[in-house]
């Protein structure tokens, strides 16, 4: 027996999405022959100018999982546009690009120029970064922020995108409808969590920025609970991310209603995930429709 | 699969792994492996470990059990498998011509393999203390330690006082960041151009990917250990900005 899965009207042999952040443009995994069982790789965040990103140390990890602070690190778009997506033109499966913005007319301003290049199958829209004229709140905190980002990437493109929600401020079922109302193609639930590690003898948080999004197996809960009450709240599909280490995590995430499920942190760890997802969950199904 | 342990001094172990043809022809000196030091999802990302040294079927890891990650590791038996990744990264440019090699503490964890590819001096190893220093068989080597307890007492930097830099048309540095800086501070300007410095720094992916390793750079920006380096030129760094990153 075959098994599909679907997003946004096309039809994949995985329901495996690499994650943003975790997989750079798929060129390295590409190389390293690590793309078989994904379905797609989201790219890491792409800015409207270039961004260095943070000050080292910029990940941690802390008993039960990962801590990171890189910042979006990224060349800028324009250079993206120029260099980057036309060798991510041969990767074997779709590229989705991350976009992130510090104001709200950043977003369409990424995505007008990333409409330049063929390359992009669609987008995800992280509104997990703080709005800098809303002095620092993130702008998916605010349902209204987020359905008039929606619609201003929704007016400059014909792609297809998916807002990535954040767990740390706001409702993200609201968040979900207001991505939705505003034209949003589906919805990412959701990012890592804000957490921090002290070291109480010296005083000081190993991050130099002291927060970071956590990330970790110990996570999946968290997000199949999100991703449930996610698709009781919007009819448009909900990708799942955060916790993936396992084909059963897969599964129990695409249960509570995930169209996709998305793989981050597991995939730092084993390059070769996706194959090693597709495959388990695969096997998973067959043995129980025996 | 791990071939061989030995604690060769307290708290620090050497690790011999059984690998495959193809995974020793790229075990160049200076490159770097990732383990995954625990079957279950904790801790959750791999540790890196400078290659020491290759044989005909086996590399070698030096190490010291300094949190979870190492202590992990210790704890393996011989027999087992574990899963690693690489060769990694870019190791040292084997240039010909005479060779000074600095390490550091666990610095030298990188030098048994470097020493046998190259024409190497002289070796120049310091640490804390006699269980913190390493030994390599076979290479001229000048140790000294903090509180004396081998060789001279006192700091790397003092034993270099000595040097005659310019005698050697390559180095090769490794060990705290302090400590790099403080040699480089005391080099000749020329010999700092043919000084390669083996960087660290907490690892995410050790592929490119995450940008987890950066290292500020010495033209703005920052570099990643695991692909631009671990061993970069000692001059492609910012050293005030790296060697402020732990305060």
């Amino acid at each position: 027996m075959r098994y599909y899965w679907e997003l946004w009207g096309r039809r994949f042999d995985s329901p495996i999405i690499l994650a943003s952040g975790t997989a750079g443009f798929g060129l390295e995994l590409m190389e390293q022959n690590n793309l078989h069982g994904a379905a797609a790789v989201v790219s890491k965040a792409t800015t409207l100018k270039p961004t260095p990103g943070n000050p080292p140390p910029r990940i941690v990890e802390t008993k039960f999982g990962l801590l990171n602070s890189i910042g979006l690190a990224n060349p800028g778009v324009d250079e993206i546009v120029k260099t980057i997506l036309p060798e991510a033109d041969s990767l074997p499966i779709p590229l989705i690009v991350n976009v992130a913005g510090e104001t709200v007319e950043e977003f369409p301003a990424v995505i007008e120029k990333l409409e330049r290049s063929p390359v992009p199958f669609g987008y995800e829209v992280n509104v997990s970064c703080p709005n800098v004229a809303a002095g620092g709140m993130v702008f998916g905190a605010s349902p209204s922020t987020v359905e008039e980002i929606a619609r201003l990437v929704n007016s400059v493109t014909s792609r297809p995108f998916s807002v990535k929600l954040t767990p740390n401020e706001g409702s993200i079922t609201e968040a979900a409808q207001a991505a939705e109302t505003g034209g949003a193609d589906s919805v990412t639930v959701c990012n890592t969590f804000l957490g921090m590690k002290m070291n109480w003898r010296t005083g000081r948080a190993p991050l130099k920025r002291k927060v970071g999004g956590y990330s970790s197996p110990a996570l999946l809960p968290l997000t199949v609970a999100r991703v449930y009450k996610t698709c009781e709240a919007v009819d448009i599909p909900v990708l799942a991310s955060g916790g993936v280490s396992c084909p059963e995590d897969v599964l129990e995430l695409l249960a509570a209603g995930a169209v996709m499920v998305q793989v981050g942190t597991w995939l730092m760890r084993r390059p070769d995930a996706a194959g090693e997802l597709r495959e388990g969950v695969v096997r998973l199904l067959e043995s129980d429709s025996q | 699969m791990i071939a061989e342990k030995e604690e060769i001094l307290p708290g620090i172990f050497r690790f011999e792994f059984e690998v495959s043809e193809g995974f020793l022809r790229k075990a160049e000196p200076g490159r770097f492996v990732q383990v995954e030091v625990s079957s279950g999802p904790f801790p959750v990302t791999r540790r890196p470990f400078t290659i020491s040294s290759r044989s005909t079927d086996s590399i070698e890891i030096i190490f010291e059990v300094v949190g979870r990650g190492t202590k992990t590791l210790a704890e393996t038996d011989e027999g087992q498998s574990l899963r690693m990744l690489g060769p990694l990264g870019h190791g040292y440019k084997l240039n010909s011509g005479e060779w000074l090699l600095i390490g550091g503490g666990l610095g030298a964890a990188g030098f048994p393999g470097l020493a046998a590819s190259i024409d190497c001096g002289l070796m120049i190893l310091g640490a804390a203390t006699k269980n913190r220093l390493l030994t390599i068989d076979g290479i001229k080597t000048r140790a000294i330690t903090e509180d004396g307890s081998s060789g001279m007492k006192g700091l790397v930097t003092d034993l270099l006082k000595t040097v005659l830099w310019d005698s050697f048309s390559n180095i090769a540095l490794c060990g705290p960041i302090a400590m790099m800086k403080a040699v480089i501070e005391m080099m000749p300007v020329e010999s700092r151009t043919v000084t390669q410095v083996s960087a660290e720094a907490r690892m995410g992916c050790g592929w490119g990917a995450c940008e987890g390793c950066s290292i500020p750079g010495a033209d703005g920006g920052y570099l990643k250990c695991c692909t631009d380096g671990p061993v970069l030129p000692a001059l492609a760094v910012n050293w005030d900005l790296w060697e402020g990153i732990h305060r």
